[in-house]
């Protein structure tokens, strides 16, 4: 099934949030290299882990560049049933880690959305507004969310990850 | 028991189901209360008749009520209101000159699905649980079973659109449900006896051609339960209702009143019932549109007409942009740009457009000043 995304976001919070949500890609059969590359960061690689995790909350999240983009998993849409409305939060919004930060609807049942990262709201996806139906058809690539930016970045990651992200944010900024 | 009794109970209940209030200390003995099974769920009607008050207390559960392994019914009705889902455009959805008209207010439910009428003839039940025992069938299977009980003739069935219909054809309930991080609520009207034709009339839209995602409503024929059981009495139906909702869910719970409006049992619950009765709630959080629409303009000196087109984007309620396309030699350019700039950030209302207008209109005379007006009524009619 391809990946549907729902927003993209700079995080202040990968560090802290993505060891806790290596939850296993079952649901996915398009699971991407799943190694992080800490150790070459600052050398050469732009990927720090390209692997879904999954939330307790049935999203999923994918670090790429210090980019965050947040979708939610096969399961929750099947269980949520046909999606008829998807509402989005506007670029540049701030949010803290479970702030609610939109909602589908299904069939008469309003779900909220909580995000599972702190950060910056830098792209939401569009297509979803006019056709909410691609949450259910391919929640992991056009039905994602929306990338967040990182605003710092706090400790357990090693060292070199840490310089890695904030290049990374030096980098976008200049 | 006596209605103090009954009114502790509750507000013990609540408090020990109060997952905020209660520290670490209250867990003690909150652990003899788990085997107690009056508290295994809780089936409570609302005193108050007002909408927004209702509609607080239903988001004061759903935020303050642990309701992990339990269950509350409650039972609830209110004077005259339009209700919309919370995805909903209220200008496509809902008659708003007529509703202002019969003063019959609007209200935005944070549930998803479509706009319904309600009055004093219709009951509203609401069954809280948590997400894992989330169940609209077996919810409804509370109101089907009830209705059988109480007149076995009727023919009651709940479809897979969670609508129950009266001989297979009338619409007699309609379901809406909200899911949050932990919880669930799950409510659905019943129709008693509403006045139908009030119903009729302010389920229509207000303003023409406009355009959006906001979820729709699905129009149903509907019917009263009295017009088809005329001896069922309201007492008679909510006492069913417990009694069946007690069954389905092995419970013992008495009914008990409450007033929605208790801050010292509903902390909080004033400011939420603030936040429903807003505008920034009500028409502030309609998903965006766009209204394209032709407005026919006539002239009596010389008789003249001509069709002007009007286009605008709606955001967050209020108007985004606007263009307005009129004939040069009707009214001049100039004109027409200031009314469509003078309206650009206003609240897409026609008391705030009419506001707009007026000082516009103010610096004009003559004939220019009678096309104006003109222009500005048929603009304020087609927004409602």
């Amino acid at each position: 099934m391809a990946a549907c995304w729902l927003l993209r976001s700079l995080s202040s919070n990968f560090s802290t949030v993505l060891p806790l949500l290596a939850r296993s890609a079952s649901l996915s059969p398009l699971q991407l290299a799943s190694k992080p590359y800490f150790g070459r960061t600052l050398a050469s690689s732009s990927r720090l882990s390209a692997a879904l995790k999954f939330t307790d909350k049935h999203e999923w999240i994918r670090v790429e560049d210090g980019i965050g983009t947040v979708g939610i998993s096969s399961f929750a849409q099947e269980a949520l049933g046909d999606v008829v409305y998807c509402g989005l939060p506007e670029v540049g919004t701030q949010l803290a880690q479970q702030d609610e930060f939109g909602a589908l609807e299904s069939v008469k049942a309003a779900s909220e959305l909580y995000s599972p990262l702190t950060g910056e709201v830098v792209e939401v996806n569009t297509l979803l507004a006019d056709n909410p139906g691609l949450v259910n058809k391919s929640c992991y690539k056009d039905g994602k969310y929306t990338h967040k930016r990182h605003s710092a970045v706090r400790g357990g990651y090693s060292d070199i990850c840490m310089r890695h992200f904030r290049l990374m944010q030096e980098l976008k900024q200049n | 028991m006596s209605e103090s009794t009954m009114m502790s109970q509750v507000r013990r209940t609540f408090s020990l189901l109060n997952q905020r209030a209660c520290s670490s200390s209250c867990s003690r003995s909150s652990s003899s209360f788990f085997t107690d099974s009056d508290s295994a769920g809780l089936v409570l009607q609302s005193h108050s008749t007002d909408v927004y008050q209702n509609l607080a207390l239903e988001d004061w559960i759903d935020a303050n009520v642990d309701l992990q392994g339990r269950g509350v019914l409650l039972l609830w009705r209110n004077r005259p209101a339009v209700v919309i889902g919370r995805h909903q455009n209220p200008w496509t959805e809902c008659n708003l000159p007529a509703m202002r008209r019969a003063g019959i207010p609007l209200a935005r439910r944070r549930s998803g699905g479509g706009t319904v009428f309600h009055d004093l003839g219709n009951l509203n039940l609401t069954f809280f649980a948590s997400k894992k025992a989330y169940d609209r069938q077996r919810n409804l299977k509370v109101v089907t079973d009830a209705l059988r009980r109480l007149r076995p003739g009727l023919d009651v069935q709940a479809t897979d659109r969670f609508d129950i219909l009266l001989n297979g054809r009338y619409k007699i309930s309609g379901t809406a449900s909200r899911l949050s991080r932990k919880s669930s609520y799950h409510h659905c009207t019943l129709l008693h006896s509403a006045d139908r034709s009030t119903l009729s009339s302010v389920l229509r839209p207000s303003c023409p051609g406009i355009q959006s995602n906001a979820t729709p409503s699905v129009p149903s024929p509907v019917a009263n339960l009295l017009d088809h059981a005329p001896s069922l009495q309201w007492e008679e139906l909510l006492g069913a209702l417990v009694q069946q909702y007690n069954t389905e869910f092995d419970l013992h719970s008495a009914l008990t009143v409450i007033d929605p409006t208790n801050e010292s049992m509903f902390p909080g619950v004033g400011e939420m019932e603030v936040e429903l009765r807003s505008w920034d709630w009500t028409f502030g959080k309609t998903p965006k549109f766009t209204m394209e629409t032709q407005l026919e303009l006539t002239n009596e000196q010389p008789p003249a007409c001509c069709s002007a087109r009007l286009q605008m984007e709606v955001k967050n309620g209020r108007i985004e942009s606007c263009h307005l396309d009129i004939p040069v030699d009707w009214l001049p350019v100039r004109l027409s740009g200031e009314l469509s700039s003078v309206l650009i950030g206003e609240r897409f209302c026609p008391h705030r457009a009419a506001a707009a207008f007026s000082a516009l209109m103010r610096s004009e005379s003559g004939a220019t000043h009678t096309r104006l007006h003109r222009l500005c009524d048929a603009i304020l009619t087609v927004m409602g």
